[in-house]
Parts: C-alpha cells; structure tokens; sequence
C-alpha cells in the first residue's frame, strides 16, 4: 500500500510514462518527461544564442519571438475560434503607436512621455485589447468571408488615421520613433556586464524579450485548455450548436478578438523597439498576410504551432539570401541574373503557403507530429 | 454643377464600372468555386502589361490588343486553377482562399519581374480628349471606360443566362454534386469560371492602365477596392457586384471631388478609405451584403 | 506541481534576479567592438591602421590584385518598393564609379568594393534595419542608403557603430547635426532649397507668380518641398495657397483629388514633388481641363517615359525640371567620365549620375583617412567634420560639418522636356541660383 502510494508521484506512476491517475497530471502541458527535458534543454539552448550568434542573427531571433507573439494572438482568434481575422496589422500599429507615445521621447513632430517600459508594454497590449472589444459586436454578427473582408477593411482605415494622426505616428513618409526599452530605470540596450563578463549588446534586450514570450505561450496554452479555449473550438465547429448547449456565442467571439488584439498590440510595440523607426504604411495588408502565413504554415489552433511558423516565415528570407550565393541563376545585384534574391524570397513564400495548405492542412506542426508519432512507434511504425 | 457631372458623376462611372469588372470577376469564381479569389489584382496588372506590351512591342491596335490579352490572361486563370485550386476541392473555403493567396503573392512578383521598374503606358484611342454630352465637358476615356464595361459584363451576363455552357455553369453554382449527376463536368466549369474571370480582370487592367502618366506594377494593389464592393454586393451576386461597383466608383469620385472643401477634418486622401466605411455601414445592416443571399446555417 | 519543481524554479528565478542585480552598465571605456560577428583583424598596410570593413586580401574580380579591400555597403530599393525605378541606375551610377576610382589605382593602396554587400530593402524601415544589422559587421561605411525614414531607422545604430554614410535623398535634415549625427554625407541642394531656386529663377525668367502652390507626398519629400514654396512666398509677397497633399497612384488610385484642388487654387506656379507617372496625371488632366499655371517639378519628377504618354503635349508646354546638376549631357569633367564608363550608350534615366555624383564625399572621406594613415571606422568619422568635397565640377566644392548657413549649396540647374535631349531633357541654365535661396536662413531642417 505504502509502495502503490510512493509510486504516485503527482498522478503519475514511475515506470509508467503515459499512466495518469490525476487530472492535473492528465491536463498537464508537459506531461512526459521527454517533453520537460526537452523543453528545458530548448529553452537552455535560446538563452545562450546571444552569446553564440552574431549581432544580426540575435536580433533575427528577437523577431522571431515577437512573430510568434503575434501568431499565437491570432491563431487564438482564427485558429481556435474560427473568427477569421485580417485585421491584425491593425491592432498591432495601434499597440506599436500606443506605446510610442507612452513611452517615446517627445520631439518637434510627435508626443511622447518617455515613461517605463512596465507602463507601456501592458497599455500597448490593453488599448488595441479595448479596441478589439468596440469592433467585436459588429465581427460576431458576420460570418466567413465576409468578416474577413471586414476586418481587411479595418487596415485601410487604420492606415488613414495613422496617416492623419499626425501628432501621434509622425506622418505617412517621416514616421516616428518606437518607445524606449527602458524597464524599471534600466535601458535595455546599453551594454552590461555580469558576474565580470562583459555581455554582447542586445543581450538584456533579447532575455527580456525572451520572457515575455514565454509568459504569454504558456497563458496563451492554459487559456486553450480551459473551458474558455473548449468554449472557443465549440464556436468554430458548429455555432448554432455551441449556442444550444449553452455557450454564450457573442461573448466568446468578443473575447476571442479582445484577447487576439492584446496579443497583437504586445507584437507590434516590440517589433518597432527591434526594428527601430515606424511609419503608417508599415501596418498594411501584407503584414495581415505574413501574420496568417505564420499561423497557416504552422499549424491552426496550436500554440507550438504559431511558434514554428513564426521561426519558419522569419528565417527562411534569410536562408534563401544565404544560398543565393551558391545557386547561380539568383543574384543579390540589381538588374542582372534571372531572379533576384527577394523575388525568389516571395514566390517561395507564396508557393510553400500554397504547398502547406495543400499537401498537409495541420502545418509545421501536423508534420511534426508525424515525424513524432513514427519515432513514437518505431521499429512498429506501419 | 458642371463639375458634378464630368468629375464626379461621369469620372465616378468609369472608375466604378471597371470595379464592376473585377468584382464580376469575383463573384463568379465564388459562385461557381465557393472561393474568393485573392489573386485577382496579380491577374489585373499581368493583364494591363500584356495590353501594353502587345501595343507598344507588338504594335497592335488598342482594341486587338485587348482582346488579345483578355485570352492570354484567360488561359492563365485557367492554368492557375488546375494547378493551385483544383487540389483543395471539398477542402473549407478558407484554405483555398489562402491558396489564392500564396498564387497571388507569386503573381505578383512575376508582374514585378515582367514590368521592371519603368513606368509603362497604354496607349489609347481617347487619351485625355474631352466630348461635350449634353452641355457638360466631359474625359472620353470615362465614357469609353463605361460603355466597354458594361457591355463586357452585359455579354458575360447573357451567356450565363442563355448558353448552354452557361446554364451548366449556373447548375454548378447551385449544387455541384447534382450537376455532376446531371453529366455537367465541374472541373470544366471550374476552369471556365477562372478564364471568364481572367479575361474580365484583364480588361480591366487594360482600362485602368491607361490613366495619363502610365503605371507600375503596383497599381494592382488598386484592384483590392474591389473586395469591399463584392462584400457590398453579395459575394454571390452579379447584379450585386455591378450596382455595388458603380455606386462605390461615384462615392469615391465624390469625396474626392468635395470632401477637401467641405469635411478637411476627415483628412487627405479619405476617398481611399471611403469604400471600406460604406462596407462596414452595410454590413451593419445587412451581413450579408445587399444582394448577397443568406448563408442556411445547420446545426 | 510539488516540492522539487518548485524548489527548482525558485533557484532559478533567485540566479535570474542575482545576475540582473550584478548587471552593471557599462559605461563603454575601452572595448573593442565584439559582436561576434565577423571581425577583421587590424592591421597595418603601409602604416594605414584599419580594422573593420577592410581587408590585405584583394576585392573579388579585383582591378588591382595587389591592392587590399575596402568593403563598403549599399541599402537601395532594388526590386519591389516604390523608387526601383530609379534606385536601380542609382546604384549602377555608384558601381561605374568606384570601378573607376579602382581602375585610377585605388585609395591608399585599396580597391572599393560596393556589390558584395549590396542589399535589398524595398524602402522598407524593417528590411532596412534588418539589412543593416546583418552587413555591418563587414563594411567600413554605407556607399547608399536610401530614403529618410529607412535611414532614420538605423541612425542610432550607425552613430553606436561609428558608420558613416551617403543617403540617396534630399532632405534637409542631413545638412545638420542633430538631425544625422555628423555622419550623413549628402550632396546637392535639398528640396526645400530646390523649390525656392526654382521659384526664384521662375519669376526672374519666366513670370512673377502672384499665387504658388505646392503639390507632393507627405513627409521628407513633399513636406520638404512645400515648406521651401511657402518660404519663397512670403519672402516674396506672393501669396501661398497651400500644400496639397497626394500619395503614389497604387494607394490613392488616380490623382483626381490633386487635380481638382489645382485647378481651384488658381494658382500661377504648381510646385510638384510627386513621382513620374503621378506628374504626367496631374498635369495631363489640369491643362487639358483649362488650367492656366505653369509646373515645376523637383527632380524625382522626370521619368523619359513621360513624353510617350498622353500628356506629353501639356508637359512639353508647361513643365519645367528642376534638378541638383546637370543631366547626362553636362559640361564638366565628372560628367565627361559619365559618359565615358556608360561608353556612348544612355542610361535609363537620370539616376545613374546621381548614384555617380553622390559617391564623390565618401570618396573624399576614404582619401582623407587615408592620409591620415587611419582607415578605421573611428578615423573615418572624424575626418567628416571640415571635410572639403570636390566634385570635378559637377557641383561647387562643398564643406561639411561647418556652419550649415554658410556652407549649404543653393544652386541648382533648370531643365525643360525635349524630345530632342538625352533622356527627354535639355538644359536651360546651369549654375542658377535665387535671391530668396541665398538669403534665406538654413538654420534647421525645413520639415
């Protein structure tokens, strides 16, 4: 007796991996020891990246996280709640201005109050979250293609205020400047050193940004598994019968946007801090596209998912302009060769969203889970 | 008054009628196929440079110019369907739209590619001439832009209405798997509807390319005000789209005329913006469009 | 989650607190830049102490193998974005121009090499930004960067890196320090002073305006523009009516709204600061509309295609160009060598002698360092400041970093369309300059 109560450790039994005999440990985001030691070597690896790559590279994989922020703020309403949603760019340009003027240094042209990062990240997530709320209502009535458009609508009208709002985003052609990454009085992209090792200059930077992610992967995941997230799949697979067995359709379609436009606005105050100087034309269409993309080569409705796909659409540029030396006929030149980098860069993008769609509808992360589940099986793997 | 007429109402017309183009485009790849096709804009401007290539390298006439491109376009819609969009049958509507664009991305590139970084220009039979109609001075190119796409969309309507080929293409639209019961080849009307589709996407190219300074390969982007129009319509109405295309043409010409005078506050340039604001009015009232037909939902 | 997992994350959260408390900044003294990125090791050649961007080993298909390298980067519009058209011949001006300096022998016994790393940014803050970042490690300065806001992008970076650079634009922000940092080499008037030399030598010539307007793109270009057309009005009486603000055809559709508001201005001088095709619209649709006014184009406004479009007719009568220097069939030496490496054929459009003439401070910084036997990022920054730039009479010697009032090049040449002249236009009056543009007091950026 005493032995069968050592053996259940925390609802799992030693010796038997996939045994659960609590719920906990049943729901549990990694339930087997693989997938904790895993996780940890993974995350051990990223935290040292500063320290192998170069410069460019680090801040590459600084877009990545913010990418993934991104898509996994859109795969929670479009993957997980069926809402399909074109109008990310927006919410993220409403995040990115928010916090350019909370936390900016005012000039000439625009305002800027030049507080804390711990002020303006969360208003930079709360702002378009409200926002998302006001257009929720109109989105819930409409359904499909239709709300697509809709929220495509939402963009172009979005770039005509952020043209207009002259005082607020600097003007269509100048731009302004993103918020400073100032948190709690430290900046973060002076240089530091540690323990007496001097760190490389992004670093503080890239851990901060780091954890941010991590924090909102892991609430994103907890939010899929409760019965906000069941709630939401109901939505996406039969409406009318959500509606019937009780799940209140308008308010999970409205929480759906207001959670997805946190997300976003999160996404897009970082990705100017990496980038540097934002105008009005940068949140358009084509970043709505690169965002669905992400979430599409990745996986609907899994948070791994959002975050293969953003490591995908992120890096492959940069792979196909490191082998454009090798493959003759692409040149980094202007006018001369058949293609050039960027072209091939684009119609890879176009072709492989075609070919993911086509040949496996579960992404990055339906493949994987094959290559899992033939390891998982193998020798017996038939 | 006088500017009313000729800049507002008449150039409004003209613009609106080659929306009417690419949104007839629109709605009968998604009544026959069930998908909105967002590479419409690539075939557009792929279109306009085959005009103006024929016309300039090839020394045609506008008219056979046209024409000609319309076919080549055509065979091109009909390719990329059997290529990209006939695997993703019986698959949701979603996926394949994401499929039009990845093709459209693609496209795109190409027409950038093709184009180049010149400026390039149609030459037309009307070039900036002006007619007197009825006592107002008006451009003969907005007129010629009407007439044209009117009687496109006239010719496309009739066939529909009248052929053979036509109704087989209504029976697919209506349910494919009783036309395929019927001996109608869905996969041959799907190939259809993307040629049709093409060819007017082409014509329009071809009417919108010969504003005065010439264009670049960005002016596809401009085919993207279509997408309010069809959702104004009715994604699958043909009358839908030509009234939305027309009404979304004169209220653009409109704001551009009088909105710097009378609203400054709205800002430059509102008349970009104005499509979409009638497209959320609309589907304030009517989610469906106005003469959309209203999706049977089952449980 | 029981004892040993909790007992783990509060060791690591406790290391993560103790490491950021023990993170102290740092306040920079002495270190040697380690990105970790590519570094070539210093050295001396012939006692020139270089480090980054430079190299003993010759340039790929070298001209003088004997030579070392000097790597220097381009960030241009190549492709997609909205100025391909003419960054393209841009950058090919740059290329025809240190292939000739190669071919002279070098700088300081190196060759300069621009195409290895050359990238695409499509005129694009983040491309632009992420391009930079991953060329830096590798170049001594920036040959092009091109436009404002991309190059306000990486500012901060290049001022942290000790980067200097030559920007394809003209805006009057690079003329001073707090806007560029000391390190934005530009060349030629800026937009601000084009408009009023060009009004200027339009009411000496041509007629005085009682009405200007000013027409273009919002921001560096446009706003730039306006703000120079209303200094010249309201130093010269004239009344100002007003900056129309328009965008490129693929976001607006057509220019209707630009076209309608000129032809209520009434205006007697139309100041456009808009692309070739938007030019061609406005101008083509006003004065087939009645429109009484003349037009002056700043120099991004010409495109030869012009004159093949429908409104070749209007432009031909009522356009005229304003432009840095003279086009492809100038008089001076700088010229002459133009026409040379292009070896009697044309090139697309002007952006070729742009590329060639903005190359020629960055020339002069590299033989300054090199005089100074220091060709390091840190040497060739601070030979920027009283830098003396000849131009082989493409333009005056200019100086930079002196007193922007003083030293501001405020001439310009006047252009008018011909179907006879290369590229569609010919030459009215070089070296012109304006009472108003000389007297006016260049002492901070116009927009």
């Amino acid at each position: 007796m005493i032995g069968t109560a050592v053996l259940q450790l925390r609802g799992r039994v030693r010796g038997r991996p996939v045994l659960y005999t609590s719920y906990a440990a049943d729901q549990a985001i990694l339930d087997t020891p693989a997938k904790r030691w895993w996780t940890a070597a993974l995350v051990i690896v990223v935290l040292a990246l500063p320290f192998l790559l170069s410069r460019d590279l680090t801040s590459l994989m600084m877009t990545v996280f913010i990418y993934a922020i991104g898509g996994i703020g859109l795969n929670l309403v479009t993957g997980y709640a069926g809402q399909v949603s074109l109008g990310h760019a927006f919410f993220m340009g409403l995040g990115a201005y928010t916090a350019a003027v909370l936390g900016g240094v005012e000039t000439d042209q625009v305002l800027g109050f030049g507080l804390d990062m711990a002020i303006w990240l969360p208003m930079a997530g709360i702002v378009p979250a409200l926002v998302g709320l006001a257009v929720a209502p109109l989105a819930a009535r409409v359904r499909g293609l239709y709300l697509a458009i809709l929220t495509l609508g939402l963009v172009f009208i979005g770039e005509h205020i952020f043209k207009e709002a002259r005082q607020i985003t600097g003007g269509a052609g100048v731009g302004r400047a993103p918020a400073e990454p100032v948190l709690f009085g430290m900046d973060l992209r002076a240089t530091y050193h540690a323990f007496g090792y001097i760190l490389p200059r992004d670093a503080m930077l890239y851990f901060v940004f780091f954890a941010i992610f991590m924090v909102l992967a892991v609430a994103a995941r907890n939010l899929a598994r409760s019965k906000l997230g069941r709630a939401f799949a109901a939505v996406r697979d039969r409406d009318i019968a959500a509606a019937v067995m009780g799940v209140p359709l308008q308010r999970t379609k409205t929480l759906a946007f207001t959670i997805s436009s946190f997300y976003a606005g999160i996404a897009g105050a970082l990705l100017v801090v990496v980038i540097g100087q934002m105008t009005p034309g940068n949140w358009n269409l084509f970043l709505s596209i690169e965002f669905l993309a992400v979430i599409l080569i990745g996986g609907i409705a899994t948070i791994s998912g959002s975050i293969m796909g953003a490591a995908f659409v992120v890096l492959m540029p940069r792979l196909v302009a490191e082998l454009a030396g090798s493959v003759p006929f692409i040149s980094t030149a202007p006018g001369s060769g058949f293609l050039t980098v960027f072209h091939v860069q684009t119609m890879l993008f176009g072709a492989l969203i075609v070919l993911f769609l086509v040949l496996e509808p579960r992404g990055l992360y339906g493949l994987w889970v094959r290559v899992r589940n033939y390891w998982k099986a193998w020798p017996f793997s038939y | 008054m006088e500017v009313l007429i000729s800049s507002g109402l008449v150039r409004g017309f003209g613009i609106g009628s080659t929306y009417a183009l690419l949104a007839v485009g629109f709605v009968i790849i998604y009544r026959a196929t069930g998908v909105v096709n967002f590479a419409q804009p690539a075939l557009m401007i792929l279109g306009a440079y085959f005009t103006s290539m024929f016309i300039s390298a090839a020394g045609m006439p506008f008219a056979v110019a046209v024409v000609a491109a319309m076919f080549v376009m055509a065979a091109i819609g009909m390719a990329t369907e059997r290529v990209a969009l006939r695997p993703m049958v019986g698959r949701p509507p979603f996926a394949a739209a994401m499929v039009t664009v990845g093709v459209f991305i693609t496209l795109y590139v190409v027409a950038h590619r093709l184009i180049g970084s010149r400026v390039r220009a149609i030459r037309d039979p009307w070039g900036l001439e002006q007619v007197d109609l009825l006592g107002v001075t008006v451009a003969q190119i907005d007129l010629a832009k009407i007439v044209i796409s009117l009687a496109a969309i006239a010719v496309v309507g009739l066939f529909l209405a009248r052929s053979r080929l036509g109704l087989a293409m209504r029976a697919t639209s209506l349910d494919q798997e009783v036309a395929l019961a019927q001996g109608v080849n869905v996969g041959r009307m799907f190939g259809l509807a993307w040629a049709i589709s093409g060819a007017l996407a082409a014509l329009a190219g071809a009417l919108l390319g010969t504003v005065a300074g010439g264009f670049e390969a960005s002016l596809a982007l401009v085919a993207l005000k279509a997408l309010p129009v069809i959702i104004i319509g009715g994604l699958d109405s043909i009358k839908g789209a030509v009234i939305a295309g027309l009404f979304v043409g004169v209220a653009e010409a409109l704001t551009r005329t009088y909105q710097p005078r009378y609203a400054d506050w709205l800002g430059a340039n509102f008349d970009v913006a104005v499509p979409y604001v009638i497209m959320i009015v609309v589907l304030m009232v009517r989610p469906y469009g106005l003469f959309g037909t209203r999706e049977v939902e089952r449980v | 989650m029981r004892s040993t997992a909790r007992r783990t994350a509060a060791v690591l959260g406790v290391v993560a607190l103790l490491a950021t408390a023990c993170a102290v900044e740092d306040d920079g003294d002495g270190e040697a830049a380690e990105d970790g990125g590519t570094e070539e090791p210093g050295g001396d050649s012939d006692e020139i102490a270089f480090d980054v961007g430079v190299t003993e080993e010759p340039c790929p298909d070298a001209v003088n193998p004997d030579n070392g390298c000097i790597y220097l980067g381009v960030l241009s519009d190549l492709s997609e974005g909205p100025f391909a058209p003419v960054a393209v011949p841009i950058t090919a001006g740059q290329e025809a121009f240190w292939a000739r300096v190669n071919e002279a022998g070098g700088i300081g016994g190196f060759d300069v090499d621009i195409a290895t790393y050359t990238r695409d940014t499509l005129y694009d803050p983040q491309q632009h930004s992420a391009r930079y970042r991953e060329i830096e490690p590798n170049i001594l300065a920036l040959a092009q960067t091109l436009g404002t806001p991309t190059t306000a992008a990486i500012l901060a970076d290049m001022d942290a890196d000790n980067v200097i650079g030559a920007p394809a634009s003209w805006w009057s922000g690079w003329a001073f320090d707090d806007s560029d940092q000391g390190l934005i080499l530009e060349s030629g008037y800026s937009y601000c002073i084009e408009a009023q030399v060009g009004l200027d030598w339009f009411a000496a010539n041509v007629s005085e305006p009682a009405t200007v307007l000013a027409v273009g793109y919002p921001g560096d270009y446009g706003g730039d523009s306006a703000a120079g057309v209303e200094q010249w009005a309201e130093a010269n009486g004239a009344q100002f009516a007003g900056f129309i603000e328009t965008a490129p055809n693929t976001i607006v559709g057509s220019q209707d709204a630009a076209v309608g508001a000129v032809m209520e201005s009434g205006a007697d001088a139309v100041v456009l600061a808009v692309g070739p095709a938007e030019t061609g619209e406005i101008i083509g649709k006003t004065v087939v509309s009645g429109f009484g006014g003349q037009f002056l184009g700043s120099v991004p406004t010409w495109n030869p295609a012009l004159l093949e479009s429908a409104a070749a007719g209007a432009i031909l009568s009522t356009y005229t160009n304003i432009a840095p220097w003279e086009g492809i069939d100038g008089t001076s030496a700088a010229h002459d060598a133009i026409r040379e490496s292009l070896d009697g054929g044309v090139p697309e459009n002007d952006g070729y002698i742009f590329g060639w003439v903005w190359s020629y401070p960055i020339k002069a910084a590299l033989e300054a360092a090199a005089e100074n036997g220091d060709l390091t990022r840190e040497g060739l920054r601070s030979v920027v400041d009283g830098l003396e730039v000849d131009y082989e009479d493409a333009l005056p010697p200019a100086t930079f970093g002196a007193d922007t009032n003083e030293n501001a090049i405020r001439q310009a040449v006047i252009n008018r369309p011909d179907e006879e002249g290369t590229l569609g236009l010919s030459t009215v009056e070089a070296e012109v300059t304006g009472e108003t543009a000389e007297a006016y007091e260049y002492t901070s950026a116009c927009s």
